[in-house]
């Protein structure tokens, strides 16, 4: 828990619209640990999606320093960009995202394959990794073919396909229902407890983010609080989880 | 599950789009593919009939020329009047010329060669005649009045030939001899190298050898029943007519100066079709690199807009695509392929329609090439004359070596090959800028478009 995966130092993001410009993120600083899974709050428009874009390589940033395992992205070209996103970055989004034309096996292996990984390698650990999220049996399943909440797991499976030392999970739950939000929580927590996976999470929905060890909110570009919200223990973390859900 | 298969899989998934782009790229492309092979085989058509005009041509100022200045010298032929008597038949006969008025003709001023003929009329008891042809003068080798030139079997005489002869069909029937046969003639032996068809002007029952063995075998050695005299231009003819005339007034003097008349319209007429033909070639040329621009220009275009059309519709694809660590270069090489194996499916399938409509297509997209043509034959009399239709496709044309076959086009392995490959590099050309639209998507844009 004591080296950090992620620092960022006073971290700026400046669009350029004609004569206005928009700063969705200004002076920001945040120390992730390993480990740690993290729910981001914030009003609309508060710089959430931004700043996850920045540190999943997707996005520049403006000025400042982003540190992934010590590695300074913010200044790195394209061309080794792309590796940092294969290698140490999982997305997950809110609408999923799947390729519709790959089944869920082929979704996940397509991570793989894009990091070079052979065939049969490949093959089996999309197997374990579908078979981790509960999708045994779907494998063969395409998209269009799979519920709202087992696309997302899907896609939990995609993004750890290639064993990445951050989660990026921008509204995982937005466009579930309550049954299913619970369920992708509760596997996202597992994954943390049980695997160590740092997880950084945006969402709007406060119970979602209670069930996490640490709670950002940003408002105005800037982290405006920063809470553990409890003990970082496996069963600490459960207890909460069925506390929430009793509520 | 490689990038085929995904290229491959991104097809199949809008079926109508895919199918209703690929027939419109294999239109283009049966274009591309069976064009080449129609325009060359119309052009080896019509260049071919180019240079049978341009032999007709030459070969018509040479005999021209040289007829102009030709000057026939024998004595007069009349009836034998040995078999006048008691015989159903009148024979003819002619006396021979002795070898001192050939050397008196050939030192004559303005005289540039004498060629002696020798012909042995049939007799009450022999039905053939008997030519004797001096072989070693070359420049009367298309002559038709001196050499056979209807040969359908075997050869023609040659210089040096000797106990050789050529039989034309009726000498052959009436010696019941055939190619490679031994025949005697007046007592010698000789070996049929060639049968003659029946062809004016000679005349038939013809055996044809060399000067010297019609003349050893008739006992007239250095004897000629006629001359070819030549004078060694036009405007000697006249003054070399009445020198010889002087040499022995029994003489039957002709010159040939009539032919120039005829020469001119014929050439002028030769040279027009030649350049119709020419503009022929040409049309075909400019028409068929105009329609495979076009079909050049469709397949790109059609690629061009149909995977700009597709990179914009999975923006979405890309960004997550690019989310996940695909490189710029990974992106550019699925969006290339997918342009590429369009055009490729098409290929194959142009190719299959083209195999099949290549004629009916061909004659729809280009030209036709100069179907008549003119040759050059003779009248009864030996006159060199312009015959409509003798040079044409399909028929035999008079001036043996020039004949003109038709010619058929069709889409050869080669043709596949490299039908095939245009398909890959026009593919490749069209989607390149739409994948490079692709690998240069910013991905946290893409993320937010909806
Ligand atoms: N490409 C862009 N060009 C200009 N402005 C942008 C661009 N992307 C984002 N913004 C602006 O930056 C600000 C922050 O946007 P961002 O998407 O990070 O907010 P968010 O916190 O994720 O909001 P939400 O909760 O609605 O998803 C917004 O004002 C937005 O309009
Ligand atoms: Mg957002």
């Amino acid at each position: 828990m004591n080296d950090s995966v992620l620092k960022i130092e006073n971290l700026t993001k400046t669009y350029k619209l004609g004569k206005r410009d928009v700063q969705p993120l200004t002076n920001l600083n945040l120390e992730v640990k390993k480990g740690e899974f993290t729910a981001i709050m914030g009003p609309s428009g508060s710089g959430k999606t931004t700043l996850l874009n920045i540190i999943g390589c997707i996005d520049k940033a403006t000025s400042g320093s982003v540190l992934i395992d010590n590695v300074d992205i913010a200044h790195l070209p394209e061309s080794q960009l792309y590796k940092i996103r294969r290698d140490k970055i999982g997305f997950i989004f809110q609408n999923f995202n799947l390729l519709p034309y790959l089944n869920a096996r082929e979704n996940v292996e397509l991570a793989m394959e894009l990091a070079g990984k052979f065939k049969g390698q490949r093959k089996q650990r999309a197997k374990d990794l579908l078979n981790t999220v509960g999708l045994s049996g779907r494998e063969q399943h395409r998209p269009q073919r799979l519920s709202q909440g087992e696309q997302q797991r899907v896609a939990i499976a995609r993004a750890l396909a290639n064993d990445p030392a951050i989660i990026l999970a921008d509204e995982p739950t937005g466009n579930l229902d309550v049954n299913n939000k619970q369920e992708i929580v509760k596997l996202l927590l597992d994954l943390n407890q049980k695997q160590g996976t740092t997880i950084i999470m945006v969402t709007h929905d406060e119970q979602v983010a209670a069930q996490t060890q640490r709670m950002l909110t940003l408002n105005n570009g800037k982290i405006l609080k920063d809470k553990q919200t409890q003990k970082s223990t496996l069963s600490g973390n459960q207890s909460k989880a069925e506390e929430t859900q009793e509520e | 599950m490689g990038i085929l298969t995904r290229a491959t899989r991104n097809l199949s998934r809008r079926k109508t789009r895919a199918l209703v782009v690929i027939i419109a790229l294999s239109l283009a492309l049966t274009m591309l593919i069976i064009l080449p092979p129609s325009i060359n085989a119309r052009q080896a058509l019509t260049q071919k009939a180019i240079n049978s005009l341009i032999a007709n041509a030459d070969f018509l100022k040479t005999t021209v020329t040289l007829s102009a200045t030709e000057i026939q010298c024998d004595y007069t032929i009349s009836f034998d009047p040995n078999t006048m008597i008691g015989h159903g038949t009148i024979w003819l006969t002619q006396p021979l010329m002795n070898e001192s008025l050939f050397n008196n003709i050939t030192s004559l001023p303005d005289v540039t060669n004498v060629i002696p003929l020798f012909l042995e009329l049939s007799t009450a008891n022999r039905s053939y005649q008997i030519y004797g042809v001096p072989l070693e003068n070359a420049s009367f080798q298309m002559d038709p009045t001196i050499l056979p030139q209807n040969i359908t079997q075997g050869r023609n005489l040659q210089v040096g030939d000797s106990g050789v002869v050529i039989l034309d069909e009726h000498a052959a029937e009436n010696l019941s001899a055939s190619l490679g046969d031994t025949v005697t003639i007046l007592g010698r032996n000789f070996t049929v190298v060639g049968i003659e068809g029946l062809e004016l002007p000679r005349g038939a029952n013809g055996v044809t050898m060399s000067l010297a063995d019609a003349q050893a075998i008739t006992n007239s050695t250095g004897q000629a029943w006629a001359y070819k005299v030549f004078a060694d231009n036009i405007d000697n003819v006249n003054t070399v007519v009445s020198r010889i005339r002087s040499l022995d007034p029994k003489l039957e003097v002709s010159a040939g100066l009539s032919q120039l008349n005829t020469a001119q319209p014929l050439e002028s007429q030769i040279n027009v079709l030649t350049q119709a033909a020419q503009n022929n070639l040409n049309q075909i040329q400019g028409t068929g690199l105009i329609e495979i621009s076009i079909a050049v220009i469709a397949d790109t275009a059609i690629i061009l807009f149909i995977m700009l059309y597709s990179v914009r519709e999975r923006t979405k694809e890309i960004g997550t695509l690019k989310a996940m660590g695909a490189s710029n270069a990974k992106i550019l090489g699925q969006f290339m392929l997918e342009g590429v194996l369009l055009s490729v499916i098409a290929a194959v399938i142009a190719i299959a329609v083209g195999v099949f409509v290549l004629p009916t297509l061909a004659s729809v997209l280009l030209p036709m090439p100069v179907q008549t043509g003119v040759g050059i034959g003779w009248d009864p009399n030996g006159t060199v004359v312009l015959q409509p239709g003798m040079v044409s496709f399909g028929k035999t044309p008079v001036i043996p070596g020039h004949e003109t076959n038709f010619i058929a086009a069709s889409v050869t392995p080669e043709i596949m090959l490299l039908g095939l490959g245009a398909a890959i590099l026009l593919g490749a050309l069209g989607s390149l800028y739409p994948a490079l639209k692709a690998a240069r998507t910013r991905p946290a844009e893409a993320m937010r478009y909806e």
